[in-house]
């Protein structure tokens, strides 16, 4: 992970001209949404009549918005599930698809299906997969004897789902981590060898040392979008005009603003949810210094 | 320095040249010429004198090709106006609506649900249709006037509805032939509707799984069945005045109670993660015998190959209820075409374009003439359709207040548990929700 060539005088003036559309369509759509979020954040707006201006009040109403608050938690608990799934089992995964092995290709692409198959065509699958009565799961737990289980009940409902999203993202973190494996210089291995060090040996000195980098950024990726779950869970989980059983914070805002006609609302709490994944990210850079091993 | 003015002018002469690419004016300005403004729509100037209006609406593809021909009839008679029709599924729909509301340029006419309409009359989007009504006093005389309640402000009307729906029980006649169970009476009550249920209710492999329900519904919304089981049992949902919730009182809290036993002690009705394995509608899969809904579910269900038939909602300890809601075209304030927007509505709410929208089948037409015709009461699909209009006799409103959807979602989630299958304490749950509910009709009501 070095800078690589430097450019140099007129490639310069390329290199930004190169670089101008995306950073036109970074600066005016994504950096102007944040503003004009950030903006009416301090509102109240419904859209049609002209926006109020009530200073925090938004973010005061946050602390005691019961609905809010359970979204937020949902969403922390989605998170502390998630992130850690998708970086063991991708990563477990990756050590599994890294070898040369007959027909690998075919293995490593089934691997990735799921990231570019649309989310509600597969949860759809899933729910047939889940169903109370009709599912494919219970039939096999009533197969073996046991007891049928509500997977999308209440008690259950966040576990399948987040099964659901990591099985999604296995496939693009396999790709981050076969990026970072077949990068480790096969002469470490070959000398470990001959000093008789075993798989697991290998693995804990040689091969997770050496992919911190990767895990770290599959960590950052997958908190990320842990916090901006959405279509999963609307297909698993809805219920009724935009709610569903385990809403998480996305659904809190969506609703705010298309149903509630509170903009203001709806923006303080995106703004709410980029603080807060703007502190993790915070934490983990600290933490790369620390732990993260590079070349 | 100098890289940097090399570079904004090389910018400056990209943004121009793919604005022009865009197909905007020629000699853009530099100030037309940014990317946020690009990609412009490219549409042919009206051609002279003729007037164009676009109208949006939500709706099943099927209604579009009807939406068509009312337009097609109504540019023969108005040669100089024309109508471009836009119909998108439900959710998108209200999405776009107000995102062009919001951006100045809305359609000129546009579908309204009666619940939502005070979201947008009170924030001055619609325009006053009273003075046309002033104009044409006789424009309202056939309308059945349940229907038009819900669009009668201070001010007078700012929106006309187009149809209506009552809502009726609906029943398998097969689910009935085979149980040797007769067909329900239209005098039947609540007792008879609850032991109709339990005896359509069936385990026929034994396996501890209840092959069919005697009756399924959705009950996130009040309109299916909760706001008529109370209304039936003598309770009210909220205050005229709309600043209470009064779907705690004694009576209402008999109606739930009914509702739950039925769920709960006779397992006749199905919860909704059960509902949720077939698609939610458990009539339309043919796993249920029975189910509430209002005219617009009849297309599917005969598609779907049901043999069934409709009779009144059952009579309650206080009276027989149901509710009818009513779906609207307003126009929009900023419209350019007053006048002839109007004269689409007008025409909307006219027998020949009421005659088509009774064929398509969906709905009920507001026009008593027509409604009572052979256009209504014989379609393709027979079943006794004279239901849905004799149900107006006794039908309540559907609520209509501002802040109708965030209202009715602290309600649909509060409740949204127990429907679906996680037993608990209904009475606690009425007091937690309550409370919450009243405080948002306040914040609309202050």
């Amino acid at each position: 992970m070095e800078a690589g060539i430097k450019p140099l005088g007129r490639e310069k003036v390329w290199l930004w001209i190169l670089l101008a559309p995306t950073l036109f369509g970074l600066v005016f759509s994504a950096f102007g949404a944040l503003l004009a979020t950030l903006g009416l954040s301090f509102t109240e707006w419904d859209l049609f009549t002209s926006p109020k201006w009530v200073g925090f009040s938004n973010y005061i109403t946050l602390f005691t918005d019961k609905r809010f608050l359970r979204a937020l938690a949902n969403t922390a608990q989605f998170a502390a599930l998630y992130v850690p799934g998708v970086v063991i089992i991708s990563l477990f995964v990756a050590v599994l698809m890294n070898r040369a092995i007959k027909g690998i290709s075919l293995y490593r692409t089934m691997y990735y299906l799921p990231v570019v198959t649309s989310a509600v065509a597969t949860a759809l699958v899933w729910n047939m997969i889940y169903g109370k009565d009709t599912g494919v799961l219970n039939y096999i737990l009533k197969q073996l004897g046991m007891q049928p289980v509500c997977w999308l009940c209440a008690d259950r409902a966040m576990l399948s789902v987040v099964i659901v999203n990591i099985w999604g993202a296995i496939g693009e973190g396999m790709i981050i981590f076969l990026a970072g494996l077949t990068a480790i210089p096969k002469e470490y291995y070959e000398a470990s060898e001959i000093d008789g060090a075993g798989r697991f040996q290998q693995f804990f000195r040689i091969t997770l040392p050496l992919i911190t980098p990767s895990i770290f950024f599959q960590t950052l990726i997958s908190t990320i979008n842990a916090f901006q779950a959405f279509d999963y869970i609307y297909m698993l989980t809805r219920r009724g005009q935009g709610d569903s059983s385990i809403p998480v914070v996305v659904f809190s805002i969506y609703r705010n603003a298309w149903h509630f006609n509170k903009y203001g609302v709806a923006s303080a709490q995106a703004i709410e949810l980029t603080l807060i994944v703007a502190a993790l990210m915070a934490v983990y850079l600290w933490a790369e210094k620390k732990f993260v091993v590079y070349e | 320095m100098r890289k940097t003015a090399l570079f904004l002018t090389l910018l400056l002469a990209l943004s121009v040249i793919l604005s022009a690419c865009a197909g905007g004016a020629p000699t853009a300005t530099p100030a037309q010429a940014s990317p946020t403004s690009a990609p412009v729509e490219v549409t042919s100037p009206p051609s002279e004198g003729k007037i164009q209006l676009r109208m949006m609406m939500w709706g099943a593809p099927e209604e579009l090709d009807i939406w068509k021909q009312i337009v097609a009839d109504f540019q023969s008679a108005n040669p100089n106006i024309s109508v471009s029709v836009e119909v998108s599924e439900w959710e998108s729909y209200w999405t776009k609506l107000k995102t062009l509301l919001a951006a100045g340029t809305p359609p000129d006419i546009f579908a309204i649900d009666a619940p939502y309409y005070l979201d947008y009359q009170t924030r001055g989007v619609l325009l006053n249709l009273q003075p046309y009504l002033d104009a044409n006093p006789h424009v309202l005389d056939d309308v059945y006037p349940q229907t038009l309640k819900a669009y009668q402000t201070a001010e007078g009307y700012f929106g006309l509805p187009r149809d209506f729906q009552t809502i009726v029980v609906f029943y398998n006649k097969d689910m009935f032939d085979a149980a040797g169970i007769p067909y329900p009476s239209p005098d039947w009550t609540y007792d008879d509707f609850r032991a109709t249920a339990k005896a359509l209710t069936l385990d026929k492999d034994k396996d501890g799984v209840i092959d069919q329900y005697g009756y399924a519904t959705d009950l996130w919304d009040m309109e299916l069945f909760w706001s008529e089981a109370i209304w039936a049992f003598g309770g009210e949902i909220i205050s005229p005045d709309h600043t209470k919730t009064l779907i705690g009182s004694p009576e209402a809290r008999k109606a739930w109670q009914f509702i739950y036993d039925m769920m709960f002690v006779d397992k006749s009705m199905p919860d909704s993660t059960t509902a949720a394995q077939y698609g939610g509608d458990l009539f339309q899969a043919g796993k249920a015998a029975m189910t509430t809904i209002g005219h617009w579910a009849v297309p599917g269900y005969a598609e779907a190959g049901l043999n069934f038939d409709v009779v009144p909602m059952p009579v309650g300890p206080a009276g027989r209820a149901t509710s009818v809601n009513s779906a609207g075209f307003v126009i929009a304030k900023a419209t350019k075409y007053p006048d002839a927007a109007w004269k689409f509505l007008e025409f909307v709410i006219s027998p020949p374009a009421q005659t088509r929208l009774a064929e398509l089948g969906f709905a009920c037409p507001v026009l008593k003439s027509v409604a009572e015709s052979p256009a209504f009461l014989e379609q393709k699909i027979k079943i006794n359709h004279k239901v849905f209009l004799d149900s107006l006799e006794f039908a309540h409103m559907k609520p209509v207040f501002k802040g109708y959807d965030e209202w009715a979602s602290v309600i649909g989630d509060g409740m949204a548990p127990i429907w679906a299958g996680e037993e608990a304490d209904l009475n606690a749950i009425l007091d937690e929700i309550i409370p919450q509910a009243d405080e948002v009709l306040q914040q609309y009501n202050p």
